[in-house]
């Protein structure tokens, strides 16, 4: 008892010489004295204060822009420069739909982003959900060599797989976009770990013991188990797609065929550039983007956890 | 019979997903790596082999060793600046978990990582911009002269490296928040009745026990920033008159070489490089993670 | 002990079971090609009543519409589709659907420089019997347009227009600094860049007396190089026999044509790499005069309406790009796509190109007068004085590549301070740049000996 209350007044003292909070990882706060808690919501104040700062820090540039979308020419070529315009105006953003094909390459990327993820949710569950549950040799070879071509990175082979598209005549297509963004080998080994984790084996013969039909497990017991990651993993290639810029590049090279991403850098490549307009554009596509995100945030964030980053 | 049907079933449902893996990724990487050896403008019809010819240009070639430099440099640069920051930044977050705001820092911090590329960009060549950008304004009033930043050789490389770091960051302190968030409890109480304080408690416990994560962040980050190319390309742009300087950047040289020399057993002699240098990378990190494992 | 399973420990897991022998390769490439062949029969297949008119200058599609409008009654069945984009994209565009023969019959504009690696490969169609007559009748089009749409004796394709440089001044700022014509050698080139460059508190220019190409991506940077090494009186390389060629830039013209840059960027500070350049300064009023080519003018009229301004030659000469129409068809649409190049050199068509566009006509007969009166500044590049001199770029397979590789290398040596002034080191980037040159040169087999 002695000891304890030695080991107690020496946190206590420790506490005063390092004015640390003692909050643990659940935030709970156990019993201290008055200068302790003090103390502790201090430092709790000054670290809200830092994260807030920092938080501003990272979506200024963002608020930036709108801010620009939102200036008349003359103001973008004031200096110095103002974060809340003076005068308001649309005129980029009128101008900016009215002369660039900008909805049709929001359209475009759209397209391009849903096809994708269906296409990456339906290839990783299946293989995800198969090489982890049918261990065979065979299978454990395939999960190999699919987890050795994870590393290549995509631009690394994406010149062969161009001149594939061009064979197939797929190039300014959506079709031929979707070709590189078929599979994700990182889905594949999500799904595949959460089968692992999340689906006991026993669930699994119950199942067919009871006469169940493979598809109809697939359908009716694994899916349904695997909506978080799936959640998470329709995100992923959403976003994955939605940001794609050097495949869409060489692949969508008419004007009407550019996704977003293109379309907004190859905007500037005309002789002159207009900011105000650049800047409106960016900021009509990056609203939506965020959007989703806020959106889809649980969904994401949820998925990331359950996947075999933990024991 | 019964398991006869079942590895038919397997094999039957996964050959689909097969074929197209076949197609879109094991064929392509086979055809890079068999493209290095030869040469090919595109245009001709025959594609002689030529051995190692292109690999040996490649060691001469200044472009390209500029190209890889500037790569490398970013990408470690990057590496510096995220791993540090985003396993403060977590830390933090995650200390004040029970706070109502801890939502809001994580969404505000992750949200550079989701909006597109191109327009992010364009905010950030707006910010270094060196007549009409708040950066100059901002230092102007700490008494720092304006700088062109994104025509200096050594500056534009930093600027690309704060672009690339903003939008890495909010995914790394994603990853971190969900390995804090699995930290077991009863450690961090023992430290805590044994005195350690919340510092302490951080270095010498969460530090090393997110050792794996840290190095999945890392090899994420260092490989995505080999294949930096977009921000380069908008930050740096390539237009006739536009002002900027431009960055060369591996991925830019090999779509350079392919596109607008002509030369694609060239390019992909590059891409071969950048796929070599991405391998050694990874082994490298994984084998860290084994022998710590081991100790 | 805390266990933490990741990835890592799923490949271990994995590695550890021994390798069967993999037999993935046949029944999966089979399958491949199924996916593919179902994918291509989903592909659009060519309309036969469909012609392509590709150009690499956006502001060139009204013209190339006007065209196609005109052949409308001739025509009415086919459907010509303009697709008019940046030169890089639309470079890369022909390689790829000319290579493969995806890109239905389509006429395409061109450069011979950039043509004549199809022209090796036997790509593009050659000329009919009545278009080599029209062409090659004396009064339409000088020899070295002519020449500049041929390979070999046989002609390909129907010349169209021009590119060529020639010096833009702002008047009211000569005035103000007392000149009273533009400048007439190189030296009074640097001279009057002095006299026009505008100058804050501190020193440092606000206006540039003279717009030099320091940056920008490309192939450009090397392209004015050239041109104002060509004014001291030598070209960038040179053909020395028979298709080969020599890099010749380690020379007086190019140290010259060097040191005026380093000059004028470092020393007299007239211009400096981050100020605004081109075009767009120029209408902004940010810079007193800059060499470029013709579509400045229409670039002027619609932004910039009430610059005051006026156009000069160079002293000695000037880049002429002639690019031509070209094409790649067969059957019946390829007769249309004769008749549409053909069209599209009707003299009321080529007057409206130089009125609204800007880019120079090839075709001598014509009466370009209207435009003249209206638009004076077209003086300097359609009335050039006796003695002009004109280059081009080589036709060869690697132009591109050597001329961005040297914009690279030029572009990092211009922003370099140090050497100003600094004859050694000046001499050491023109060596290095011929070695350069010579070095792509001899890769190609086409270094003269």
């Amino acid at each position: 008892m002695t000891v304890a209350r030695q080991e107690n007044s020496a946190r206590h003292e420790n506490e005063a010489m390092h004015g640390s909070s003692i909050v643990d990882a659940t935030g709970a706060a156990p019993r201290m004295p008055m200068r302790g808690r003090f103390r502790t919501r201090l430092s709790n104040l000054a670290i809200d204060g830092l994260l807030a700062i920092f938080s501003l820090a990272m979506i200024m540039p963002l608020v930036l822009l709108v801010a620009n979308a939102l200036k008349t020419p003359a103001e973008m070529l004031a200096w110095p420069p103002t974060v809340v315009p003076d005068a308001p105006t649309l005129a980029n953003f009128c101008a900016v739909l009215g002369d660039t094909p900008l909805l049709r390459w929001i359209a475009n990327s759209l397209l391009f982003a849903v096809l994708s993820t269906i296409a990456i949710v339906a290839t990783s569950s299946i293989a995800g959900y198969i090489l982890g549950k049918f261990r065979y040799r065979t299978l454990s070879v395939v999960f190999v060599i699919i987890l050795a071509t994870a590393i290549v990175p995509f631009e690394v082979y994406m010149i062969p797989l161009y001149f594939q598209v061009q064979k197939l005549g797929l190039l300014n297509s959506t079709a031929g976009l979707l070709v590189g963004y078929l599979v994700m080998s990182f889905g594949i080994f999500l799904i595949r770990q959460n089968v692992i984790h999340s689906i006991p084996d026993e669930l699994l013969e119950a199942a067919r013991i009871d006469g169940a039909g493979e598809l109809w497990i697939f359908f009716r017991i694994v899916l349904p188990l695997l909506r978080g990651a799936l959640g998470a993993l329709a995100v992923l290639a959403f976003f994955q797609a939605w940001t794609a810029f050097a495949w869409p590049l060489i692949v969508a090279t008419s004007k009407d065929a550019y996704t977003i991403e293109v379309g907004l850098a190859l905007f500037q490549t005309g002789y002159t550039v207009d900011l105000g307009r650049l800047s409106a554009a960016s900021a009509l596509v990056l609203i939506p983007s965020v959007a989703l995100f806020v959106v889809l945030r649980k969904n994401f964030v949820e998925g990331i956890a359950a996947t075999g980053l933990k024991e | 019979m019964i398991k006869r049907r079942r590895f038919l079933f397997a094999i039957a449902a996964l050959l689909p997903v097969l074929a197209i893996y076949a197609w879109v990724r094991v064929m392509p990487i086979a055809e890079i790596l068999r493209l290095s050896l030869h040469r090919w403008d595109i245009i001709s019809k025959n594609k002689p082999f030529i051995g190692l010819d292109n690999f040996r240009e490649l060691l001469g070639d200044d472009l390209f060793l500029t190209a890889l430099t500037n790569t490398a440099i970013i990408a470690f640069g990057v590496l510096a600046i995220t791993i540090p920051l985003s396993l403060a930044i977590a830390g933090l977050i995650h200390h004040r978990t029970r706070s109502r705001f801890a939502g809001v820092w994580e969404t505000a911090i992750f949200i550079p990582h989701v909006v597109s590329l191109v327009p992010a960009a364009m905010a950030w060549k707006w910010i270094f911009d060196a007549k009409l950008g708040p950066l100059n304004a901002l230092l102007a009033n700490v008494g720092i002269a304006p700088r062109a930043w994104l025509f200096d050789p050594v500056w534009s490389i930093v600027c690309i490296i704060v672009l690339c770091s903003w939008q890495a960051l909010g995914y790394a302190v994603l990853i971190y928040l969900v390995g804090f968030k699995n930290l077991p409890k009863s450690l961090y109480e023992a430290a805590e009745l044994d005195g350690a304080s919340g510092l302490q408690r951080f270095r010498f416990l969460s530090v090393p026990m997110l050792k794996p994560i840290t190095l999945y962040v890392s090899v994420v980050t260092l490989v995505s920033g080999f294949n930096v190319y977009a921000q380069a390309f908008v930050l740096a742009s390539d237009s006739q008159g536009a002002p900027g300087r431009q960055v060369r950047v591996l991925v830019l040289d090999m779509l350079e070489n392919a596109f607008r020399n002509y030369r694609v057993g060239y390019a992909a002699s590059e891409a071969v490089v950048l796929l070599c240098i991405v391998l050694i990378l990874t082994l490298i990190q994984f084998s860290l993670l084994r022998e710590r494992r081991r100790s | 002990m805390i266990r933490y399973r990741s990835l890592v420990q799923s490949v271990r897991n994995f590695t550890d079971a021994s390798p069967d022998a993999s037999r993935l390769a046949s029944p999966v490439s089979r399958l491949a090609v199924g996916v593919a062949g179902v994918l291509a029969l989903g592909a659009s297949t060519v309309n036969a009543e469909e012609l392509k008119v590709w150009s690499g200058y956006p502001e060139l599609a009204p013209f190339y519409e006007r065209v196609a409008e005109g052949l409308s009654d001739k025509y009415p069945d086919l459907d010509i589709v303009v697709e008019a984009i940046p030169l890089r994209e639309h470079e890369k565009r022909v390689a790829l659907g000319l290579s493969s023969g995806s890109a239905g019959a389509v006429v395409v504009e061109l450069p011979k420089s950039t043509a004549s690696r199809y022209l090796e490969n036997d790509l593009l169609t050659p000329a009919p019997e009545d278009v080599v007559a029209a062409v090659e009748d004396s009064g339409n089009y000088g020899e070295f347009f002519v020449d500049a749409a041929s390979f070999g004796d046989t002609l390909y394709g129907v010349p169209l227009f021009r590119g060529q440089g020639a010096l833009f001044y702002n008047t009211a700022m000569f005035e103000e600094a007392g000149l009273d014509g533009p400048p007439e050698t190189m030296a009074e080139f640097t001279e009057y860049a002095d006299k026009l460059t505008q100058r804050d508190a501190d020193g440092n220019p606000t206006v540039s007396g003279w717009s030099l190409r320091l940056s920008g991506g490309g192939q450009g940077i090397a392209e004015k190089f050239w041109i104002n090494m060509f004014q001291y009186g030598s070209n960038l390389m040179e053909e020395a026999g028979d298709g080969q060629w020599r890099a010749t830039i380690d020379n007086d013209a190019g140290r010259a044509a060097f040191a005026q840059y380093l000059d004028n960027v470092h020393v007299k500070k007239n211009v400096t790499v981050e100020m605004p350049a081109d075009a767009e300064a120029f209408e902004r009023g940010q810079t007193a005069m800059f060499i470029r080519e013709s579509w400045v003018i229409g670039d002027i009229a619609a932004k910039a309406p009430d610059l005051e301004y006026a156009t000069a030659p160079l002293p000695v000469g000037s880049i002429a790009l002639p690019a031509n129409l070209f094409l790649s068809a067969e059957g019946d649409v390829a007769r249309a796509a004769w008749d549409y190049a053909l069209a599209s050199n009707e003299a009321e068509h080529l007057v409206w190109m130089l009125d609204n566009v800007g880019w120079l006509p090839n075709r001598g007969d014509v009466d370009y007068s209207s435009v003249l009166d209206v638009t004076p500044a077209l003086g300097a590049f359609v009335d050039y004085p006796e003695g002009y001199e004109f280059f081009t770029l080589p036709a060869i397979g690697p132009i591109e590549e050597i001329l961005t590789r040297v914009a690279a290398t030029l572009t990092d040596a211009f922003a370099n301070a140090d050497l100003a002034g600094n004859d050694s080191g000046i001499d050491e980037t023109l060596a290095g740049l011929e070695a350069d040159v010579n070095k792509i040169l001899d890769r190609e087999g086409l270094l003269a000996e």
